[in-house]
């Protein structure tokens, strides 16, 4: 049989053509099931649009007025439906979000009653379903919440452990820094910086342990180039030394680097030495690092070493050595230089200039 | 005609079928897989507050890259827009790439340029730049002015001048949403392998513009702009989005895509002897980390935006869509070797055969099809029921597709508000099989048949400037 092409009398076309035409038959129904979902979709987001805009005008200026005044708090409570408290829930917390201190406990005590539901999400077998309630739980704060909380650390799924990570970084609190900094190798696909930043943001109760992740040679290099990079955020000046050692015994390209930016902020001109090891260093990264490093903790001794590095092939390298002139004292210097149409000279323009990232 | 010539037709018309339920089935998964990454995407998207992830701190800083050549109508405009971008840490490095209008002047006054002394930090191979310029008024934008080159030779300058470890490839015409850049950056947050992530390209024809700003999204007026509103947002939503959820996507449109910066100069940079730079280098980064060994991820982000405008005249259109087969067909015979290869994992395995068999050689197959099938018809020896039955298949399945994207649409991000918006993709969907599809495939197969004479350049691309 050929398809179109022989005789007009259909024989041998009939399993073919009934195929063809029961294709047709469910495409068509599919295509109308998608243009009814499609329109079915709309119809469900306008209502819940015009919800929000209900709930909106029901509780926005209410919510504003129980942070200030408990009365109105007991009353809004009060006035919350029984299929108004997760929607109640999701509204406050948005305002949550945005209030710190005394505003964000009144919120949390506002919604309290309410949690019981986003609890029992956070057991969900879905995964974005319990990472919404950990966060809803976590933006709240409430302390009997929080073993909720460093459990969530253990949640199978990385998103709710990177959840529950966040929530925690905001509590300040040493026994949430010491249930985070132990799972830092639950957040190793994360990015490096993202993690020192979080990591940061817990303030001073955590840098003591920063320091001691650091030194830990046992660690992951890469768990101890994240807890530098926190400590460098911080600008702890109590983790030269470590960050010293660190330099003397790591070979290790991430963590070599991230301890040199460490070292570049905190480090004193005792650290030198450490430093100097990696100026030659063939990575690319670790040498560009070094060169900064040293011409910020080292002082003029390092000039000449400095003058030199900025006709490194590398311009990374040759960039942060002409910075790290700079740091140590060498302005004037790169002022006669800036003069020069040489490649050096424009290098010097460029940082007298602050044109360098 | 003798018989053993019908014969050979009508053997080639069971391949034009067999191809045509092949590409619409493929057409159909990437549907459903980019369905559930979708619905999955946007319940993540409630789980982490976005921007507090972002603002708080060690999120990469980013340099936007946008090349442009003779936008003076749209240039200040659009530096204007990015520069309002709700990011903590960007630069913008716009590479004026010997524009002869008076771009560069224009920017100049807009911004206050003034010579700067910048060194570059890459060495992949451009056309001499002039000078490097910054702005007095905003010391995070960069004019990079240099000799004509092309978009690739553009980005190349860029990428040479770019001192940050993630950069973001853009049209200078391209209008990116405020939280644009927030959005894209997430995969870079989630996954340190991640080496590259696209977003979504909307048409911009049609909206209501402010100060650089989409302020209200409408349907184009024009039908042939239309056509392409639907085609986009198959081609993103159901398409882009359906290959990235298999981990294996070969496109990250030229208008927006972010990259990290160390990958793409190890691996060359950006291809000048080829018109589409963009998804050569997409290609050509999945081979170099595959051949390498090297751990890598590139991601498409269906909610951040970049607004673009449209060809509306049919003669502009053709040219745009020769120009894209064009940058299919080097990619793809660039890194032939990746195709069916297993070395080079789901890309080499799916992705590759998919572009490759279906939609480089396929415009082809299917205009034989349509010659094939009229020649048919003509001769007499049709059967008629079974020509309808096949036309009504096409029709139908063409728009199922369409509104499979649609629906996508209105389950996620819903950029079209009003209720007759909805409506009109509805009929668009049912209208695109009737003609703006066959001059689609015309055009492809003229653009495969430029590639293999060789035929290089953009080709003149006429732009209006956004309607405020």
């Amino acid at each position: 049989m050929e398809l179109f092409g022989t005789s007009t009398d259909g024989v041998g076309h009939e399993p073919v053509f009934g195929a063809l035409i029961a294709i047709v038959a469910a495409l068509f129904i599919v295509t109308l099931v998608f243009s009814v979902y499609a329109f079915v979709l709309r119809l469900r987001h306008e209502a819940r649009d015009r919800e929000r805009a209900r709930y909106a005008s029901k509780w926005k200026d209410r919510i504003l007025l129980a942070l200030a005044d408990d009365d109105e708090a007991r009353a809004l409570q009060e006035s919350v439906e029984e299929d108004e408290r997760l929607p109640f829930v999701g509204f406050a917390v948005q305002y949550a979000r945005r209030v710190r201190g005394d505003g964000r406990e009144a919120l949390s005590r506002l919604v309290k009653p309410f949690l019981g539901p986003i609890v029992e999400r956070a057991d969900s077998r879905r995964v974005e379903i319990r990472a919404r309630a950990i966060q809803t739980l976590g933006t709240l704060g409430l302390p009997e919440h929080s073993a909720r909380l460093i459990a969530a650390l253990d949640d199978p799924s990385p998103l709710v452990a990177m959840v529950a990570a966040r929530a925690l970084s905001f509590g300040e609190a040493p026994e949430y820094a010491e249930a985070v900094l132990s799972r830092l190798h639950r957040f190793t696909g994360w990015n490096r910086r993202f993690l020192a930043s979080m990591l940061a943001s817990m303030g001073p109760s955590v840098t003591a342990t920063l320091r001691a992740g650091l030194a830990d040679s046992g660690a992951e290099a890469r768990s101890r180039a994240v807890a530098a990079e926190a400590l460098q955020i911080q600008a702890d000046l109590g983790a030269g030394d470590v960050a010293a050692g660190v330099l003397r015994t790591t070979t290790d390209r991430d963590l070599l680097a991230s301890t040199l930016r460490l070292v570049r902020e905190v480090g004193r001109p005792e650290h030198a030495e450490s430093v100097r090891m990696h100026v030659r260093s063939p990575d690319l990264a670790v040498r560009a690092q070094a060169l900064h490093a040293l011409g910020t903790v080292g002082g003029e001794a390092e000039i000449p070493q400095l003058v030199e590095a900025m006709r490194d092939p590398s311009p990374w390298a040759a960039l942060n050595a002409t910075e790290g002139l700079l740091a140590a004292g060498g302005g004037r210097l790169l002022a006669e230089m800036a003069a020069s149409g040489d490649g050096v000279g424009a290098l010097a323009r460029q940082v007298l200039a602050g044109g360098s990232h | 005609m003798s018989e053993t010539i019908w014969s050979v037709i009508g053997t080639f018309n069971y391949v034009v079928l067999a191809y045509f339920v092949l590409l619409n089935v493929v057409y159909l998964g990437t549907s459903v897989f980019a369905l559930r990454a979708l619905r999955r995407y946007a319940l993540r998207l409630k789980s982490l507050d976005l921007t507090e992830l972002i603002t708080s701190g060690g999120a990469p800083s980013i340099s936007l890259i946008a090349p442009a050549h003779n936008e003076a109508l749209t240039c200040v405009e659009s530096v204007r827009s990015l520069l309002k971008i709700e990011y903590p840490d960007f630069e913008v490095l716009v590479v004026n790439d010997g524009s002869k209008d008076d771009t560069l002047a224009r920017l100049r006054e807009a911004f206050q340029l003034e010579p700067a002394s910048r060194i570059p930090t890459a060495t992949v191979p451009t056309a001499t730049v002039r000078e490097v310029y910054r702005s007095r008024t905003h010391p995070s934008l960069f004019v990079i002015d240099k000799e004509n080159g092309g978009k690739a030779d553009a980005l190349n300058a860029g990428l040479n001048y770019c001192y940050t470890p993630t950069f973001c490839a853009m049209d200078a015409d391209s209008l990116l949403e405020p939280e644009a850049l927030i959005r894209i950056v997430r995969p870079f947050l989630e996954d340190a392998t991640t080496i590259a992530a696209g977003g979504i390209l909307r048409i911009a024809n049609g909206c209501r513009i402010e100060k650089g700003r989409v302020v209200e999204v409408r349907l184009p007026k024009s039908l042939l702009a239309r056509f392409q509103v639907l085609e986009y947002l198959r081609v993103f939503l159901a398409g882009r989005m359906g290959w990235a959820s298999l981990d294996a996507s070969l496109i990250i449109s030229g208008a927006f895509g972010i990259f990290s910066r160390e990958p793409v100069v190890s691996a060359g940079g950006y291809a000048t002897d080829t018109v589409g730079e963009d998804m050569e280098l997409v290609v050509r980064l999945h081979r170099y980390h595959s051949e390498k060994g090297l751990p890598y991820k590139i991601h498409f982000v269906p909610d951040p935006v970049a607004w673009t405008e449209c060809p509306e005249s049919v003669a502009v259109l053709a040219r745009q869509r020769d120009r894209w087969q064009r940058g299919l067909y080097q990619s793809l015979t660039r890194h032939s070797r990746m195709l069916l290869n297993p070395r080079y994992g789901k890309a080499g395995l799916l992705a590759f055969p998919y572009f490759f068999f279906l939609e480089m050689l396929g415009p082809v197959i299917e205009l034989l099809g349509y010659l094939s099938f009229i020649l048919t018809i003509s001769s007499g020896r049709a059967d008629w029921w079974f020509v309808g039955a096949f036309l009504a298949m096409a029709i139908v399945l063409g728009g199922v597709l369409s509104l499979a994207a649609v629906a996508l649409e209105e389950l996620s991000f819903r950029r079209y508000p009003r209720r007759s918006d909805l409506l009109q993709l509805f009929g668009l969907a049912a209208l695109e099989s009737f003609g703006y599809r066959q001059l689609n495939t015309w055009w492809r197969v003229k653009g495969t048949y430029s590639a293999l004479r060789g035929v290089e350049g953009w080709g003149r691309m006429t732009r209006t400037g956004f309607q405020s």
